[in-house]
């Protein structure tokens, strides 16, 4: 008998002890695993369909709605290859700026890095897809209190990864290091301590950025990344300008 | 097939006369399933769907085209339609992740999931992403119980909306389900929390598991976690929790997204298999497991009696 066969592959693993209490009058005597992927192959539920379409139809008209106006084509691929790039000052200025709303003690912020900026942002209308599109995770901003000695791993980082989206930061790249560091401003001092604002992400070693999991205190500051995007332009918006970044030389390599 | 069968032989010999006595007793579990005598419970379940109503876009992302509630829905249906005692189950993280949840705050997940006929959820620690308040108001969608044993909700909204634990009756056996969550502090933002305690998650677990089975009886012990499968560190995930508790069958694991091989056995503190498995995220798999039982009609075991694991459906 197959059925016979297909028992002896069965490896036993395990020992249910019955004691007493189990008196149920059932005793488990195997069990069969498996994992269905779901794709394609797979018929599909009308009725499911049906309950979502109604959502569906009103998330995209939502999504398409201009919510502010850009300058500037700004693109991923510069962002890519370059130390300083409009995108990735747009992004870390805009975050930085609305997390300050939050909390008025930040010292500089790499709010994600190059690879978190996922696709170019339009020139022209901007709509809440856009906003989207760069940013589809749902990271939320967190303040690290980091020491000097763990601020520089992240400086090095920066400067070896030939820079990355960061605000109140100025550093030269030379030789893969960084050089005459600015943190808002004032020269980087490695005996002090620092508050830097970046997501859950990179703050739980996403990326492979260093040095956040040594922080002294940690705070969820409760504002997500792609928000803080979101409420930037619709403040532009609303104020009547154009969204115009300008590259002012925070990162530069020779 | 290889690999797993060396993986098992490797557990079949540390097992050693536990493995003997296992195939001794293999054809007498065949004889009575021959026979009639056996009940066969199947378990279906899901883990941080993140709100991925459909399938991931085409856009050359690694898991494109994947996923889908439509899908989801019509695999339940047709295995159901095979199948006479079936429950579904999904570790947390319900909401959170695609436009869905940022316009309509959950709703749709939830009914979606209604419709699909879940018996049970645990909450995963981005529930909490509309705050107490914003998963309350979902709520009225959800015709499943949420369970969650150690969060004590006494000074919060949820106060009378989560149970600790729940016990299901199929065919004649009793299932216990319990759920364990995350540690919220450092994770959620603190106003979205509030007023909810996180109790020591293994403490609770075995407190619960041991009522399920000690005096409620169930023949099954299941529970719903979003701890996380493992960590670098001591951090209490699914792993430990399995080592350190006495009468859990079963962890249906959630939060760090793992797409495991296949599911993990491992040895709990009275000796016998604490199983874990996580399908990894999105709705992306749909994780099955089939127990089956042998009706011992008025005859008292003493002995220690071993059950049989394949990781292959029965054909």
């Amino acid at each position: 008998m197959d059925h016979i066969k297909s028992f002896r592959n069965y490896l036993a693993l395990s020992v249910a002890l019955l004691v007493a209490s189990c008196s149920s009058g059932y005793k488990l005597v195997k069990t069969n695993r498996a994992e269905y992927n779901v794709n394609k192959e797979l018929a599909v539920d009308s009725s499911i369909i049906k309950t979502y379409l109604p959502y569906k139809v009103q998330l995209e008209a939502e999504m398409n709605k201009v919510i502010g106006h850009s300058a500037a084509q700004m693109s991923k691929k510069s962002s890519d290859t370059l130390p300083e790039s409009l995108l990735s000052n747009f992004f870390s200025d805009a975050v930085l700026e609305q997390a300050l709303k939050y909390d008025q003690n930040i010292d500089f912020a790499l709010p994600s890095t190059k690879g978190g900026l996922r696709v170019d942002f339009p020139k022209g209308n901007v709509t809440v897809s856009n906003v989207f599109e760069l940013m589809p995770f749902e990271n939320q901003l967190m303040i690290f209190t980091l020491k000097g000695t763990d601020v520089k791993q992240i400086l090095d980082f920066i400067a070896s990864t030939n820079g990355q989206p960061v605000a109140r930061l100025q550093m030269k790249i030379v030789d893969k290091k960084p050089v005459d560091v600015l943190v808002n401003g004032k020269p980087f001092e490695v005996n002090k301590t620092y508050r830097v604002l970046t997501s859950d992400y990179i703050g739980g070693g996403g990326d492979n950025v260093p040095a956040f999991k040594n922080a002294t205190d940690t705070k969820v500051i409760g504002l997500k990344v792609r928000d803080a995007l979101m409420n930037y332009v619709k403040e532009a918006e609303a104020a009547g300008k154009t969204i115009n970044p300008k590259l002012d030389g925070r990162i530069t390599k020779n | 097939m290889e690999e797993l069968l060396k993986t098992n032989r490797r557990d079949f010999l540390r097992t050693g006369g536990i493995a003997a006595a296992a195939l001794a007793l293999n054809l007498n579990a065949f004889e009575a399933e021959a026979a009639g005598g056996v009940t066969k419970l199947t378990i279906l379940h899901t883990n941080d769907v993140h709100s991925r109503v459909e399938p991931f876009p085409i856009d050359g992302s690694k898991y494109e085209g994947l996923g889908g509630t439509a899908r989801r829905s019509a695999l339940i249906k047709r295995i159901r339609s095979e199948e006479k005692n079936v429950l579904l189950f999904d570790a947390g993280d319900i909401f959170q992740g695609t436009p869905y949840f940022n316009k309509f705050g959950g709703e749709l997940e939830i009914k979606l999931m209604t419709a699909m006929g879940y018996d049970a959820v645990t909450m995963g620690n981005h529930d909490f992403d509309n705050g107490m308040e914003g998963f309350y108001k979902q709520l009225p969608h959800a015709n499943f119980p949420i369970l969650c044993s150690n969060y004590d909700f006494s000074n919060t909204i949820l106060n009378k909306s989560i149970l600790p634990y729940k016990v299901f009756k199929k065919d004649g056996l009793k299932i216990g389900v319990f759920g364990v969550g995350i540690e919220l502090h450092g994770l959620v933002e603190g106003k979205n929390y509030g007023d909810t305690v996180y109790l020591d998650p293994v403490a609770k677990a075995n407190e619960i598991a041991d009522v399920l089975k000690n005096d409620f009886k169930c023949d099954l012990v299941i529970c719903l976690s979003h701890l996380g499968y493992k960590y670098n560190t001591d951090k209490v995930s699914d792993q430990i929790l399995a080592k350190n508790n006495k009468s859990i069958d079963l962890i249906i694991g959630g939060h760090t997204h793992t797409f495991m091989d296949q599911p993990e056995d491992v040895q709990n503190l009275s000796g016998a298999i604490t199983t874990i498995n996580q399908v990894g995220f999105a709705g992306i798999n749909l994780g099955r497991v089939d127990y089956y039982f042998e009706r011992y009609k008025g005859k008292k075991l003493k002995m220690a009696s071993p059950y049989l694991i394949s990781n292959k459906l029965e054909a």
